[in-house]
C-alpha cells in the first residue's frame, strides 16, 4: 500500500546523504585548517594526528597579526567583538527605524575608524598594513568599477546600433585573455613611470580586467528594467541621465549588489596582479603564500591562522548576501 | 536611444578598456620582437622573431601546454557532470537547501591561492588526507614531482563545480514546472525526463559554463603556483611558465615572456574556436 510513499522517502533520505557528503568534502580542508590554527606546534608536528583534547593556543594569530607575545589575545578578542556588536547594533537600530543609505555609510565609518584605531591600541605586524591594502584596493575597486559599468551597462541594454553588439563582442574576447597578456605591459609601464608598487596600479588593473565582466552583467540586470520607467519620466521633462539617476538606479540596487560582490570576491581574491606590481606593498593573499613556501611546522600554524583569518571576512559576506550572489550567477547565466 | 547619448553613457568603459586593455595587448605584441631583460628595461633590442623560435624549441613550454590542455580537458567535462548532479540534488530538497548552498560555495569563493594552500596542507605530512592513507596503506602519503599534477586536478574539481553547480541550479529554477509533470504524466522514468526535457532546457546555460571554464582552466596560475611552485618545477602552466620566464629573479626575460603571452593568446583562441562556431550557429538559427 504505502510503496510509493516508502519509496519517495528513501529518496529524500538518500538525496540529503548524497548532500551532506558533498558538504562534507567541500568544508574539509576549512575544518582542517581551523583546527591547525588554534593547535601548538607540537600537536601539529605529531606523527598521528591530534583529534581531541589537545590543548589550545591563539599564538599562530599573535604571530601573523601582531609579531609579539606581550599581546593578550584576549584583550584583542574584546576588541573585536565589541567592535561587532557596535556594528551589529547600528546595522539593526537603522533597519529597525527604516533609516536609509546614508546610516549604513555611518556603519561603515564606524567600522573603518574602529580598524584605524586598532594599531594605536595593540601594535601590529606587517600583515595588518597588508590587510589594510586589501580592504583600500578592494573598496576602490568596486567602487570605480561599478560607477563606470552601471553608464555602460545600461547604454548598452537601450541602445540597439550595431556599434553596442560590437562592444559586447570584444569585451568577451578579453575575458578569455590570459592575465599575463596585460599584467607584463602593466609592469613594464609602471616600471617605466615608477609607479610599481602602488595601490593605484593595482586598482588601475584590477577595474580594467573586471569591466568586460561587469557591463555584461549589469547590462542583464538592466535589462529587466522596463523601457517604459524612464520614458514616463522623461515624458515629465526629466533627461535621460535624470531618468537614469532617479528612476532606475533605485530600482537596480540588487543588481548592483550582486554584481558588487563578485567584484569584491575578485580583487580582495586577486595574486598574480599584486605580486607582480606590488613588489613590497602586499595584500593579504600574496602574504599567505609567502608563509605557506615555507617547510617549517612553525609556519604551518601560522598560515593556517592567516588563511582563516582571511577567509573570516568572505565567510561573512556569503552568509549576510548568499541571495544576491546565487541571483547574480543565475542572472548572468541565464540571459548571459 | 540615440547614438550621441549612447556614446555619452559608454565612453568612461571603452575609454578604459582601450587604455588598459587594447594598448597592453599592442605594447605585448611589439615587446615580444625585442630582447628585454629585467634589470636593463630601458634597452629593448629589436630581435625579430628569435624569441619565437627559441619559446617554440623550448621542451619546457611544450610540457607547460601538454599540462594545460590536460588540465582543460579534465576539469571542464568533469566539473559540468559533477555541477550538473549536485544541482539536481539541490533541486530536489527544501529544506536546508541555504546551508547546503553556502557549504557548497565555499571553494568557490574563498581566494584560490589559500583554498589551494589548506586543500594542499591535507596532503602533505600530518595532514589528514596523508594521515589516512598511511592507515589503510601503511605510509602516508607525500606529494612528490610525479602525483602533483593529480592533486592540482583533483583540487580543480573541488575548486570550480560549484560554479558549474550554481549556475546550473538557477536553470533548474526556470525550468516550467508544467513541463515535468507532463513527462511525469507520460510514464517518463528519471533518464528520458534528464534528455527530453531539462538538457534542452540547460543548453545554453552548459554551452555558457564550458565557455566560462575552457577560459578560465586555460589561464589557471594560482593553483598550480602555490602546489608545484618552485618545490617541483616540471609541473608548469602555460602561466606559470610565462611568469617564471618573464619575470624571475636572477635573469628575467621580459622580451620573451612577451612572446610567450602572445602564443598564449593565439592559443586561447584555438581552443575557443568550436565553442564560437556553435554559439555562432545558435544566434543564426535564433535569426531564422
Amino acid at each position: 500500500m504505502s510503496t510509493p510513499n516508502t519509496s519517495r522517502r528513501y529518496l529524500t533520505t538518500a538525496v540529503h546523504a548524497g548532500l551532506l557528503t558533498l558538504v562534507v568534502w567541500s568544508v574539509t580542508p576549512f575544518l582542517w585548517t581551523l583546527q591547525t590554527s588554534i593547535k601548538f606546534t607540537r600537536d601539529v608536528a605529531a606523527v598521528d594526528p591530534v583529534f581531541i583534547g589537545y590543548e589550545t593556543t591563539a599564538n599562530a594569530y599573535n604571530r601573523f597579526w601582531f609579531d609579539s607575545e606581550e599581546i593578550n589575545m584576549w584583550a584583542v578578542l574584546a576588541y573585536l567583538a565589541a567592535t561587532a556588536a557596535v556594528a551589529v547594533g547600528l546595522g539593526l537600530l537603522g533597519r529597525r527605524m527604516k533609516l536609509s543609505w546614508p546610516w549604513n555609510l555611518g556603519v561603515i565609518a564606524a567600522l573603518t575608524f574602529s580598524l584605524w584605531l586598532l594599531p594605536n591600541v595593540f601594535e601590529t605586524s606587517n600583515e595588518f598594513d597588508f590587510f589594510k591594502n586589501s580592504l583600500i584596493v578592494t573598496a576602490l575597486t568596486v567602487l570605480i568599477s561599478i560607477s563606470i559599468g552601471l553608464l555602460a551597462g545600461y547604454g548598452l541594454a537601450r541602445y540597439t546600433g550595431v556599434s553596442g553588439a560590437v562592444i559586447l563582442l570584444v569585451a568577451l574576447g578579453f575575458r578569455a585573455l590570459p592575465r599575463s597578456a596585460f599584467v607584463l605591459p602593466y609592469f613594464f609601464a609602471a616600471k617605466e613611470l615608477n609607479i610599481l608598487d602602488s595601490r593605484l596600479v593595482i586598482v588601475l588593473a584590477m577595474v580594467a580586467v573586471n569591466q568586460p565582466f561587469t557591463i555584461w552583467m549589469l547590462r542583464s540586470f538592466f535589462m529587466d528594467v522596463p523601457k517604459e520607467m524612464e520614458e514616463a519620466a522623461m515624458m515629465d521633462g526629466a533627461t535621460r541621465f535624470e531618468a537614469f539617476r532617479k528612476v532606475i538606479i533605485p530600482i537596480m540596487w540588487p543588481g548592483i549588489i550582486a554584481t558588487s560582490l563578485f567584484t569584491m570576491l575578485l580583487a580582495y581574491n586577486e595574486f598574480l596582479f599584486v605580486r607582480v606590481l606590488a613588489p613590497t606593498n602586499w595584500t593579504l593573499p600574496v602574504s599567505i603564500v609567502s608563509l605557506t613556501a615555507g617547510e617549517s611546522s612553525r609556519t604551518i600554524t601560522e598560515a593556517a591562522a592567516a588563511s582563516v583569518s582571511i577567509t573570516l571576512p568572505i565567510v561573512i559576506v556569503i552568509i549576510l548576501f548568499q541571495k544576491h550572489l546565487v541571483k547574480g550567477l543565475g542572472a548572468g547565466a541565464v540571459k548571459g | 536611444m540615440n547614438r550621441k547619448t549612447f556614446w555619452g553613457f559608454t565612453i568612461p568603459s571603452v575609454f578604459i578598456m582601450l587604455a588598459l586593455m587594447v594598448f597592453p595587448l599592442v605594447t605585448t605584441i611589439w615587446l615580444g620582437f625585442h630582447q628585454l631583460l629585467l634589470r636593463d628595461l630601458d634597452n629593448p633590442k629589436w630581435v625579430g622573431l628569435s624569441n619565437y623560435t627559441e619559446v617554440l624549441k623550448d621542451p619546457q613550454f611544450w610540457a607547460a601546454m601538454r599540462f594545460t590542455l590536460l588540465f582543460v580537458a579534465v576539469a571542464v567535462p568533469v566539473q559540468l557532470v559533477l555541477g550538473l548532479g549536485v544541482a539536481l540534488l539541490l533541486d530536489r530538497v527544501k529544506r536546508g537547501r541555504g546551508i547546503y548552498m553556502a557549504a557548497l560555495l565555499m571553494p568557490f569563493i574563498v581566494t584560490p591561492v589559500v583554498g589551494s594552500a589548506i586543500f594542499k596542507e591535507l596532503f602533505e605530512r600530518g595532514g589528514l588526507l596523508s594521515w589516512l592513507y598511511g592507515v589503510f596503506f601503511g605510509d602516508p602519503f607525500q606529494i612528490t614531482g610525479g602525483n602533483v599534477r593529480w592533486l592540482i586536478f583533483i583540487h580543480a574539481i573541488w575548486y570550480i563545480t560549484p560554479f558549474a553547480m550554481i549556475t546550473f541550479f538557477a536553470g533548474l529554477q526556470t525550468l516550467p514546472e508544467h513541463r515535468l509533470e507532463a513527462a511525469a504524466m507520460d510514464g517518463a522514468r528519471f533518464w528520458r525526463t534528464m534528455w527530453h526535457v531539462t538538457m534542452p532546457h540547460l543548453r545554453t546555460l552548459i554551452l555558457f559554463v564550458a565557455l566560462i571554464s575552457v577560459m578560465d582552466s586555460y589561464r589557471v596560475f594560482d593553483s598550480v603556483f602555490v602546489f608545484a611552485g618552485t618545490r617541483f618545477p616540471d609541473t608548469q602552466s602555460l602561466q606559470v611558465y610565462n611568469f617564471d620566464v618573464a619575470l624571475d629573479a636572477s635573469i628575467g626575460r621580459l622580451g620573451k615572456g612577451h612572446a610567450i603571452a602572445v602564443l598564449n593568446i593565439l592559443g586561447i583562441f584555438v581552443v575557443l574556436i568550436p565553442f564560437l562556431i556553435r554559439s555562432y550557429k545558435d544566434q543564426i538559427a535564433e535569426r531564422t
